[in-house]
């Protein structure tokens, strides 16, 4: 026997093998719920998933793409190449063998590369730091085969001595497909085939949660086997890279959550007689002490299981993680999930967050004030109400934010600048409930559900044109997730209307006079929405010096003010927003530009010397202001 | 032990919504912590069961709810019902909150009933051989522990441990059973109505031109000090200080 032969015997049989371990792993996620799948148009899109989407998010990282291309590319395609050279015994097979092989060899050592000396704290240890051993030896040992074969065998101790090197490459590469770092390759693959949110794939935001069922006999999800199976395969496919550690505000602040080691804790948690001890990346932050022991049928959450309660809390759904993940892994449908069952069966919810969702429950307002107080901040101004009959061009909601003080300020100048542009708009008045973001972040999805179905058949009862608003939370929650109840909005954000209105001369802008300005994505407008466009549109249009900051657009930071995290308010080295305050602050800008009610009070809560905290609608006035008075007049 | 915690048909102060009274949803979480909560009784007499129906998702396993007419006295009825179930210890809040409540009834269901009763529990705890010890609370923060014989009725305060939130599982779960309940007209009302007649306000003043400081300052310290600690006094003397006291400060007039 040749030892090209001998080569692709070895890949035969270790292809065997990593697919027997495969099979075994797959079983595993058998225990999870029924999904629906439209598996045709899955994996027909895998490649497009694959080469775009993915590529996309790995292309970030420019090193990392190369590196990956070169170790997944070489070894594949040249562990498939020399079955086919085996196969034939062609000389010109093995010579492309050979290249490929050597580009396989390249990305091992790349792999190695960014592993040693010294490892990068969002990386993985134990048998991740093996890898690039393994890689390399596969890939050297089978280009010296490869290289061998094709020039007739004129290295020919060599080629056996390559053999030699690359079966126990090979071999332990193959045997980490069930547990170790290989497993990414083949759960990633199917991941892409059976992804949960397939429309994400097609640059739709897909991003609304989907509706729980309130008769089902469980509510959310308490263990492994309580996922969806394609959650489960989710979780496998994770290479744990560490980038949604470095995107997570909670992780950043010092707060118990690392959304690798969550996606970790729960890949192992289906394992039976599981443990969390085998982890080698980053731990939580001031981790909270658990038992750290699993199985497809335990509970995920408690002190007693795998993941403490608070790591679940700390969360501030802003989707930084979702974003940054080559895995296309969707941690906030997770946690989500988790949070449900937490609060809807065992109302183990943190102590703070009982008391808002009490209020939600009986007044229809978080603060359990009046529905009538929330156009107390207008006091003053004419506010056109929409009575049932009704017909408006604009609808304008106000949200939780107009009982704060300061967002009132917001929303007057909101108002001021509705009147300047001469805009036909009106509020519901007592009759806006709250849109129930905070209810469903915090896993009340009945409290949700109830008040999206009673704001739906308020907004039924009357005719207009579309929805303003300056929340965020708010726009998300009636432009994509009031869909489920029976309520198709068009729904648009202060920003994009002021922009609308400025670009078409509706208000004359003059300069303003803080010339340097930053913007403050909020994470429910860009990540959730995709809009980071028109507020820097908006902006530029005010003649300000826009400054990006060192995370802005889709990959911004969070506030903090999401996903009912204030009321959780989990203990952690710092705060969110004085974390993200400072990033402000490095670009030198003397203002700081929000668009979101829960970003301009987490962002003005930051004590000391700051830039000041303005929302656009306010610069947009300040610049109406500004503008010179014949223009004003016209 | 065996618990009846006292429901009443609350609304929520600003919306004015059937709401359970949050400080009844405190005695019940007193009680659950004490006896577990399949030893928890929810007791409601009214027209409609709303308000106390929420307090299953609250941690209530199994609420009795007396239907009966609007206007209708629920004393007999809750008395009756009581007696049958026979619980070591009944609580109740302090007040109910959005109808008409005067926080009267625990107290006349005590007479009724013939057992002691303890206003404003902040937390309970389990004694030897069938007592209770009480903590209760007073004004400004301050605690008295008292150990009570059961059976017992207690009032709970809002300064006890927050209620339990609202949970849909266990709304779910939980279980009503209705009876109904002959008519019994409500007992005439010994109140009466008064026009309004201002009363005098104990607030101490600092002197004129005082800093806001100094107005504090006399605004706080004088609600804690005036008056005089008089130990084991003779009651005609107790009472001679009594009305020189309210004499001295105005909610009495001076006799001429
Ligand atoms: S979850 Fe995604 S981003 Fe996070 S470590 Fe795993 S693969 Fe990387
Ligand atoms: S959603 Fe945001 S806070 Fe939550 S785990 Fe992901 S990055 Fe962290």
């Amino acid at each position: 026997m040749s030892v090209g032969a001998g080569l692709a015997f070895v890949i035969l049989g270790l292809s065997v093998i990593a697919a027997a371990l495969a099979a075994r792993r797959a079983r595993l996620w058998r225990a999870g719920q029924p999904a629906k799948i439209d598996w045709v148009a899955g994996l027909l899109a895998v490649p497009k998933r694959y080469l775009v989407d993915v590529h996309h998010v790995v292309g970030r990282d420019p090193s990392a793409a190369r590196m990956h291309a070169l170790a997944a590319g070489g070894l594949l395609g040249g562990s498939g190449l020399a079955l086919l050279a085996g196969l034939t015994g062609s000389r010109l097979v093995w010579a492309a063998t050979a290249l490929l092989f050597a580009l396989a060899l390249a990305g091992g050592l790349l792999v190695g590369g960014r592993r040693y000396p010294r490892k990068p704290a969002r990386l993985s240890g134990g048998k991740f730091q093996l890898l690039p051993f393994a890689l390399v030896a596969y890939g050297a040992g089978a280009l010296l085969v490869a290289l061998d074969a094709a020039l007739g065998h004129a290295l020919a101790p060599l080629g056996w001595i390559g053999l030699v090197l690359a079966a126990p490459g090979g071999g332990w590469l193959a045997f980490q497909i069930g547990r170790g770092p290989m497993r990414h390759a083949f759960a990633g693959a199917l991941h892409l085939a059976a992804h949960p949110r397939p429309a994400r794939f097609d640059g739709v935001s897909e991003t609304a949660l989907v509706p729980l069922d309130l008769g089902a006999p469980r509510l959310g999800v308490a263990t492994p086997a309580d996922f969806a199976w394609n959650r489960l395969l989710g979780f496998d496919a994770c290479i744990q890279c560490g980038r949604c550690e470095t995107a997570c505000p909670a992780f950043a602040a010092g707060q118990p959550l690392n959304p690798k080691r969550l996606i970790q804790d729960l890949a192992t948690a289906m394992q039976p007689g599981a443990s969390n001890k085998a982890y080698t990346g980053s731990p939580y932050p001031n981790a909270r002490p658990v038992a750290g022991i699993g199985g497809p049928d335990l509970p995920i959450v408690g002190a007693g299981a795998m993941i403490h309660p608070d790591t679940l809390w700390s969360c501030t759904t802003c989707r930084a993680c979702v974003e940054e993940c080559p895995m296309m892994i969707e941690h906030v449908d997770a946690i989500m999930d988790l949070r449900r069952f937490q609060t809807q069966e065992l109302g183990a919810l943190p102590e703070k967050a009982g008391r808002p969702l009490a209020e939600l429950r009986y007044a229809d307002e978080p603060g359990g004030r009046a529905l009538a107080a929330r156009t107390d901040f207008a006091a003053g101004l004419d506010l056109p109400r929409l009575r049932e009959g009704g017909h408006a061009d604009i609808l304008l909601w106000l949200g939780e934010g107009a009982y704060d003080l300061r967002h009132g300020r917001t929303l007057r100048a909101l108002v001021a600048l509705l009147k300047r542009a001469g805009v036909d708009f009106a509020v519901l008045g007592e009759e806006e409930r709250d849109c129930g973001d905070l209810a469903r972040r915090l896993g009340d999805e009945d409290g949700f559900q109830r008040l999206a179905r009673a704001n739906v058949a308020t907004l039924a009862r009357r005719s207009f044109g579309r929805i303003l608003t300056a929340d965020p939370h708010a726009l998300h929650a009636l432009r994509n997730e009031y869909r489920a109840f029976g309520g198709d909005y068009e729904v648009i954000h202060h920003s994009a209307l002021l922009d609308e209105l400025v670009a078409a001369g509706r208000l004359p802008v003059g300069a303003l006079a803080e010339a340097r300005v930053t913007y403050h994505d909020p994470c429910y407008l860009g990540r959730y929405n995709g809009e980071i466009d028109a507020p820097r549109r908006l902006l530029d249009r005010l003649g300000v010096a826009r400054v990006e900051m060192e995370r802005s657009g889709r990959r911004s930071m969070c506030c903090g003010g999401g996903g009912g995290a204030p009321v959780s308010d989990i203990e952690g080295d710092a705060r969110i927003p004085d974390l993200r305050m400072g990033q402000a602050k490095a670009t030198g800008a003397g203002i700081v530009a929000v668009a979101c009610p829960q970003c301009s009070a987490m962002l003005e809560g930051v004590t000391g010397e700051r830039p000041a905290v303005h929302d656009l609608a306010e610069l947009v006035l300040m610049a109406v202001e500004a503008a010179p008075v014949a223009e004003a007049a016209r | 032990m065996k618990i009846v915690v006292l429901f009443s048909a609350g609304r929520h102060p600003a919306s004015g919504a059937p709401c359970p009274v949050p400080v009844e949803l405190q005695a019940l979480r007193l009680a659950r912590d004490l006896a577990g909560a399949d030893e928890v009784i929810g007791l409601h007499a009214g027209p409609v069961d709303g308000a106390p129906l929420d307090a299953l998702g609250h941690g209530l396993g199994r609420l009795i709810h007396l239907r009966m007419a609007q206007g209708d006295d629920p004393l007999p009825a809750l008395a009756q019902v009581l007696e049958e179930l026979a619980p070591d210890l009944i609580l109740a809040g302090r007040i109910g909150q959005g109808g008409e409540d005067g926080g009267l009834l625990p107290y006349a269901l005590a007479r009724r009933l013939g057992r002691p009763i303890l206003a404003d529990a902040a937390s309970l705890g389990a004694g030897d051989d069938g007592t209770l010890t009480v903590e209760q609370a007073l004004p400004r923060g301050a605690r008295r522990r008292v150990v009570l014989r059961l059976p017992a009725l207690l009032t709970v305060h809002p300064a006890a441990a927050p209620a339990l939130p609202f949970t849909f599982a266990a709304a779910r779960r939980g279980t009503v059973e209705r009876r109904d309940i002959a008519p019994a007209p409500a007992a005439a009302s010994e109140m009466e109505e008064r026009a309004y007649r201002p009363r005098p306000k104990l607030i101490a003043r600092a002197a004129p031109g005082a800093s806001a400081a100094e107005r504090l300052k006399a605004a706080t310290q004088a609600a804690s000090s005036g008056g005089r600690l008089l130990v084991d006094p003779a009651p005609e003397e107790a009472a001679r200080e009594i009305l020189a006291h309210l004499r001295g400060i105005g909610v009495l007039r001076r006799r001429g």
